[in-house]
């Protein structure tokens, strides 16, 4: 106590001259407009200045939550998009309403991999969330692959880096439609077989899901045409393609429940049959 | 109450009346404004109570503030020059034993004008920059505080040619 004194004695004069100071300046603040104005800006800026600092540590603590929720917002504003994607691509689309029979359903991935020759990624959704082997599984700018086994609370997915695995595909211009399959290399790089060489097709066209299958709808945009070349011995082109994403670097997954599919398949049985 | 004090105290009292009063309509060019009350920090002598005049300092620009109904620019000036004054004594006169007791007991003119011009210099910068409180009045704040400066130290220099030089 003593030496608190002690010091407060020794440092009486800043002491008082700094609290003579705030006075006057407060007094200052009260009698002019101008000032007090200024003098409000400046602390606006401190304040703003630690309000931000306290929002940037907040909003990390927040991440978590702000993800789920974003994603959730996704998986809503992805079903209207493939809807939207589709329709100018039939003809007479926008006369006739058509039917669109697929949901969405979002998942973590737990596990990717591109490493290998055939790939397989583990996804958070299973049997409980309603997935069902043969489900389509898309990413925010592509696909990802199809879904193989399904355990009650996770699924294995094909994936798109799989060398077995063929996608139907065509370009938004020609309605020729071709298998996309990965070449085992890049995770990027691809090639599409099966395209006849009468094709109205060129360098930079954009790739999209044919809609010949019952795993994806029309139109979602894949990737790239960056080489082609004209097979003259069979008829056929053979073509390179890049993918818009990176199917080894996908976090978060829609996948795609076909709600007709028992009905297809049911159609494809009596077919075989 | 000693004989310092009460003359102190008249000091005080003319010095705040003859700037609010005399001095705060002067206009010389238009907008020059002499400060004159800092005699008071002349005539307080050095080696007496420093937190005392601290407070004098305050309620020395207080009262200029509050007759000439000005904003807290005087106040703030003049308890800075109050709180500072015994660096600026120390920078002008130096820190030896031969400090004077009193400006008026030095009979050294440069360190003496030293001292004047420095007090006036700081007082000013307070003071103008509390006045317009703003970056880009900078150039209008150099100019009023080395022109009103100037006649500041003028019209200082004038009264204290009245006082007598005391050995």
């Amino acid at each position: 106590m003593q030496r608190i004194l002690n010091a407060l004695l020794q440092f009486r004069n800043p002491i008082l001259y700094f609290f003579l100071l705030t006075i006057s300046l407060s007094i200052t603040n009260n009698r002019s407009a101008f000032h007090e104005y200024t003098l409000e800006k400046y602390g606006f800026y401190f304040s703003s200045k630690l309000y931000a600092f306290q929002y940037s540590i907040s909003n990390y603590f927040n991440l978590g939550t702000v993800n789920r929720q974003l994603l959730e917002e996704n998986e809503k504003l992805k079903a209207v998009e493939l809807e939207i994607n589709k329709l100018p691509l039939y003809p007479g689309a926008l006369i006739k309403p058509q039917r669109f029979p697929y949901k969405l359903k979002k998942a973590t991935v737990l596990k990717n991999s591109f490493q290998n020759q055939r790939n397989f990624i583990l996804i958070n959704q299973g049997s409980s969330h309603g997935i069902r082997p043969e489900m389509g599984v898309i990413s925010n700018n592509g696909i990802v692959g199809i879904v193989h086994s399904v355990s009650k609370n996770y699924a294995n997915v094909i994936s798109i880096l799989h060398q077995d695995l063929k996608i139907n595909v065509r370009t938004t211009k020609s309605p020729a439609f071709g298998s996309l399959v990965w070449k085992g290399g890049s995770p990027l790089e691809f090639k599409i077989e099966d395209i006849v060489t009468n094709a109205n097709i060129h360098v930079g066209d954009t790739i999209i899901t044919g809609g010949m299958s019952f795993y994806f709808p029309l139109g979602i945009p894949i990737g790239h045409i960056t080489h082609l070349e004209k097979n003259e011995e069979n008829g056929y082109f053979s073509i390179d393609a890049q993918l818009f994403n990176d199917p080894s670097q996908v976090y978060y997954v829609y996948v795609l429940e076909n709600q007709d599919f028992e009905e297809l398949e049911s159609l494809q049985k009596n077919i075989v049959q | 109450m000693n004989i310092f004090s009460i003359s102190a105290i008249i000091t005080f009292i003319s010095l705040v009346l003859a700037q609010t009063l005399l001095f705060n309509h002067f206009y010389i060019f238009g907008f020059v404004n002499p400060i004159v009350y800092l005699l008071f920090f002349v005539y307080y002598r050095f080696e007496s109570n420093q937190t005392l005049l601290i407070g004098l300092a305050f309620l020395l620009g207080f009262f200029v503030d509050f007759i000439s109904q000005s904003g807290g620019a005087h106040t703030i000036a003049s308890l800075t020059v109050g709180f500072l004054r015994p660096i600026l004594i120390r920078y002008a006169f130096g820190a030896t034993m031969d400090s004077p007791q009193s400006y008026f007991t030095d009979s050294r003119r440069i360190n003496k004008l030293i001292f004047l011009v420095l007090m006036v210099l700081l007082h000013h910068t307070f003071y103008f920059t509390l006045v317009y409180f703003s970056w880009d009045a900078f150039y209008l704040i150099l100019r009023n505080t080395f022109i009103t400066s100037i006649f500041s130290l003028i019209l200082i220099g004038i009264i204290l040619s009245f006082y007598p030089n005391k050995k």
